[in-house]
């Protein structure tokens, strides 16, 4: 991409004419594996790229986490600014998911549900229970009754905020929540389990 | 729907948007929903949001542009019916510590003109309310308290200071003053009467000798008058029976000890204001300094072995052989456990000596012994941090620095002045410790507690502060003080305080546009939310909110479904109408809110490994010592509602434990008394909550993946793999 100043009108972009819009010089384009060059990698979807990449096991592993989270659309040269919320923030995660577990790693995620539709909090619990069935440990702060329904034990701070709270109402399984009467938390999770 | 009542955008190619045309009706409460990446945001923001702020743009002279900056065109054919758009989005607003909820909300600058034009005024010396007086009142109170008194009348021209004032004296006596009152001994000013220059004196002329008489009103009119202007506004009145004084003013003072206040203005309440700022933090509240039980972090280590930390162990380098020599003169050895040193010659190790010392010529190889001066770990921490512009170098001093409360103004970040104004005998740093409901609460009834005068300053301001507390309410916002910074606010947190200042507004005619404004809510504060977006719908606006929550959606007036799939395979409208109207459609959003489709509850639980991360005595932030289990191996879910201190465990209590026990960090966790079972896990990973993450971090997942593609692309051409 090349820029033209327009001064009083937005910059306009334009292909640049000396690389076409690979952005890598000649000498580095000629470099190849399996025939293609650096540049058509990155026009790869992450789809393609598991494929492509199949027989090298470090780069297979992070495509795939990527995959998993539910972004095999994005292509590897994306830029990043096209993402929209919840793709970055999903690519995120995909980074610290693909750091090697060891069934013994504790996961600490903040509301990681921000900017997600029912549909990727669905392939998201997929991913941690994933972790989970290996062994690892995950805490999960989080509003969303669709997360807190399906989590193996709840631990519910209260009852108010500020002053009020900061006390440990109760924990254990969802089941065993919602027959406690004062948190707030067991009286919409009896309706969302009700449903 | 006639044109004038709708929004209509034609030919939206902005991201992966397909060329669609949408139609948004006007004062409704719309709501675009759709799979993450389905191109919700890239209509909401970057097409109608971009158009309207490229179009606000457009209306200045092209000179004013070129200051702002362009707005790029979005990609888009044409839209109409477009009103003024303002965006309120997640980006945390500001990390500037001087930034806080009261300042944000506009509800401190209340308090400052509050206080400033209706607090009362108390000493700090005595607690003593403060009075100032008008002339015609001073001269009424001498003569009741005095009537029939022998007085003299003094006017203060020197308190509390050094000198031996022998030009003043003169002065004195050469405007024809023949006494003058120093440090409580009445004087005869004879030519070349001075005083002892280095000792503390408080001088008062006097002005005059009388016994108060109703009477003679005229000569004490005459002798106030004068008095005042040699005393800059202040008089002091002798009884010269008794020998007590007492004081009078133009300006704020203490009857009993004389001191004063500057008359208040609204800056001298603002910690941003040199006026009110605290001198010792800036206005900050919060100071830095070397810890030494980080600079000592073990005391049974040797210096040799690295007992003092930002040395290190022992290396053949000039500050060793420096602490070396002082270790001969003071008696210690390298060896020594540090604790085990005597305190002054560690004091000297770590202040330095103000002495030269002799350093052995031993290790400098030459045959003379080196004389200098040892300027101590301390000072070389401090200069690193002040001078040295290397980030590694600041980063290295900032692990022997602690923050800590401002010792002299308690974290209140405001001057000792200011903080002794007091409404309702609070003052204006107390009333900002409060949370949103207590403050509610305070105001209430504030009336009844007021003074007539005050209430007549003060009704417009309470009208508004109560206005603006209301909406911070209505956003769910109970929970928050006013002094909290604004950084440490969460996402969701500050765009909720953003749309409780644009409620309070009251513009008409705008087109809002949030993004999930519903995030880091519980359920319970949820409804409340909507009810603001009705509310804002109500005054007259359009109302676009990009949003996940099933409520909201059901709320709407207006739903809009994006889709099909994400990315490259989304980007269509597939579903748009009443939220009804939707429902009976066949996409994702439908399906799930029809419950056709929804997230399984699992059978049956993960038993765990049976065992369990337990923290206990957590008592940070508003956490009343509670203690938690973590059982391992299981999908645990905090829950709570908002600023019920759930981040306060995890965030700032459980995973600062951790880290520092993995990483070595440096972040302190809050109050807790122990931690167990820390050893049945081996690393901790944390996802933190940054809604919109930055691109740097995805770059970097994609360089990365780029960079080990070139270097396997450089050992393909060396091994010559056929194309």
């Amino acid at each position: 991409m090349k820029v033209i100043e327009m001064n009083f009108l937005p910059d306009v972009y334009v292909h640049c004419d000396k690389c076409n819009g690979k952005r890598y010089n000649r000498e580095t384009l000629e470099v190849r594996f399996k025939g293609k060059s650096i540049s058509d990698v990155l026009d790869m979807t992450i789809n393609q790229g598991v494929e492509f990449f199949e027989s090298i096991p470090a780069i297979v592993h992070r495509l795939r986490t990527i995959q998993e989270v539910g972004l095999g659309y994005i292509t590897l040269g994306q830029s990043s600014t096209t993402l929209s919320g919840g793709e970055s923030q999903r690519v995120k995660l995909a980074t610290e998911l693909s750091k090697r577990d060891t069934g013994m790693t504790l996961y600490i995620l903040d509301e990681p549900t921000t900017g997600l539709h029912f549909e990727d909090i669905r392939v998201l619990l997929e991913v941690l229970n994933k972790l989970v069935d290996k062994g690892n440990t995950v805490i999960v702060i989080e509003h969303n009754m669709e997360v807190i329904k399906v989590a193996d034990h709840i631990i519910d701070i209260g009852p108010e905020g500020g002053k009020d709270g900061g006390r440990l109402l109760c924990s254990g399984s969802p089941e065993a929540i919602i027959s406690m009467n004062q948190s707030y938390t067991a009286k919409y999770l009896k309706e969302e389990i009700g449903i | 729907m006639d044109g004038e009542n709708k929004i209509v955008v034609r030919g939206a190619r902005e991201h992966n948007l397909k060329n669609i045309n949408v139609e948004i009706p006007r004062n409704q409460l719309t709501v675009i929903t759709g799979l993450s990446g389905s191109g919700k945001s890239s209509l909401a923001f970057d097409t109608i949001y971009a158009e309207g702020q490229r179009r606000y743009i457009e209306t200045f002279s092209a000179y004013a542009r070129s200051f702002l900056g362009n707005m790029e065109r979005p990609d888009v054919d044409e839209i109409t019916g477009l009103s003024p758009v303002i965006s309120i989005e997640q980006k945390t607003t500001n990390k500037n510590p001087r930034s806080t909820v009261g300042t944000v909300t506009e509800i401190y600058d209340f308090f400052r003109l509050l206080f400033a034009r209706a607090g009362e005024a108390f000493s700090y010396n005595t607690g003593e309310k403060m009075v100032k007086y008008t002339d015609e009142q001073i001269i009424n109170l001498i003569v009741e308290k005095f009537n029939g008194k022998r007085t003299m009348i003094l006017a203060p021209v020197v308190r509390g200071r050094k000198g031996h004032y022998r030009e003043l004296f003169e002065q004195i006596r050469k405007k024809g003053f023949l006494y003058a009152r120093v440090d409580g001994e009445i004087c005869e000013m004879s030519h070349g009467y001075k005083v002892d220059r280095y000792k503390i004196h408080s001088i008062e002329m006097v002005i005059d000798k009388l016994v108060v008489d109703e009477s003679d009103r005229k000569r004490l009119r005459d002798s106030v008058n004068i008095a005042m202007k040699h005393g800059q506004g202040i008089i002091m009145i002798l009884d010269q029976q008794t020998g007590d004084t007492r004081f009078f003013s133009r300006h704020l003072m203490c009857p009993a000890t004389g001191i004063s206040y500057n008359d208040p203005a609204p800056h001298s309440f603002s910690f941003n204001s040199p006026q009110g700022a605290c001198h010792k933090c800036n206005g900050l509240g919060e100071i830095t300094e070397i810890d030494f039980e980080k600079l000592v972090p073990d005391p049974a280590l040797s210096i040799a072995q690295g007992g003092i930390a930002p040395l290190g162990p022992h290396k053949n380098t000039m500050i060793f052989w420096q602490i070396e020599a002082l270790a001969d003169k003071y008696g210690f050895t390298l060896k020594t456990p540090v604790g085990e040193i005597a305190e002054e010659s560690l004091n000297a190790i770590l202040f330095g000596t103000g002495e030269r010392i002799q350093l052995k010529n031993s290790p400098l190889g030459s045959s003379i012994d080196y004389m200098m001066t040892y300027e101590g770990v301390v000072k070389y921490i401090l200069n690193q941090k002040s001078d040295n512009p290397s980030k590694t170098a600041q980063k290295w001093a900032d692990q022997f620095h602690k923050s800590m409360k401002c010792p002299e103004c308690n974290g209140q970040r405001l001057q000792k002045e200011p903080l002794h104004f007091k409404i309702d005998g609070k003052n204006i740093s107390e009333l900002a410790q409060l949370d949103v409901c207590e403050l509610s609460d305070f105001f209430e009834d504030i009336e009844k507690r007021l003074s007539s005068r005050q209430l007549q300053i003060a009704t417009e301001v309470i009208k508004e502060i109560r206005t603006r507390l209301r909406f911070l309410i209505d956003v769910g916002l109970t929970y928050l003080s006013l002094d909290r910074p604004a950084g440490t606010l969460s996402g969701g947190e500050s765009q909720r305080i953003r749309l409780a200042t644009q409620i309070g507004s009251q513009l008409v005619n705008v087109l809002y546009i949030l993004d999930e404004p519903s995030i880091g809510l519980h359920h319970r504060d949820n409804l409340r939310l909507i009810k603001s977006l009705q509310q804002l719908r109500d005054t007259g606006n359009s109302v676009v909110v990009v949003e996940h929550d099933r409520d909201m959606m059901l709320q709407a007036d207006y739903l809009i479904d994006m889709g099909p799939m994400a990315g490259i395979h989304g980007g269509e409208v597939v579903a748009a109408g009443l939220p009804a109207e939707v429902l009976k459609s066949n996409t994702l959003t439908a399906q799930y809110l029809t419950g056709k489709k929804k997230i399984e509850i699992p059978s049956k639980h993960r038993p765990g490994n049976g065992k369990s991360l337990i923290l206990k005595g957590a008592s940070g932030n508003n956490l009343k010592n509670i203690d938690v289990e973590f059982p391992l191996g299981k999908f645990i879910c905090v829950t709570g509602v908002s600023g019920s201190g759930k981040s306060t465990l995890i965030n700032e209590t459980l995973q600062p434990i951790l880290s520092q026990y993995f990483y070595k960090s440096l972040l302190d966790p809050l109050a807790y008394i122990s931690i167990e079972g820390i050893d049945l896990i081996d690393k901790v990973v944390q996802v933190d909550q940054s809604p919109h993450s930055c691109p740097k971090l995805k770059s970097g997942v994609i360089s990365r993946d780029a960079s080990r593609l070139m270097l396997k692309g450089d050992v393909a051409k060396n091994v010559k793999v056929p194309e």
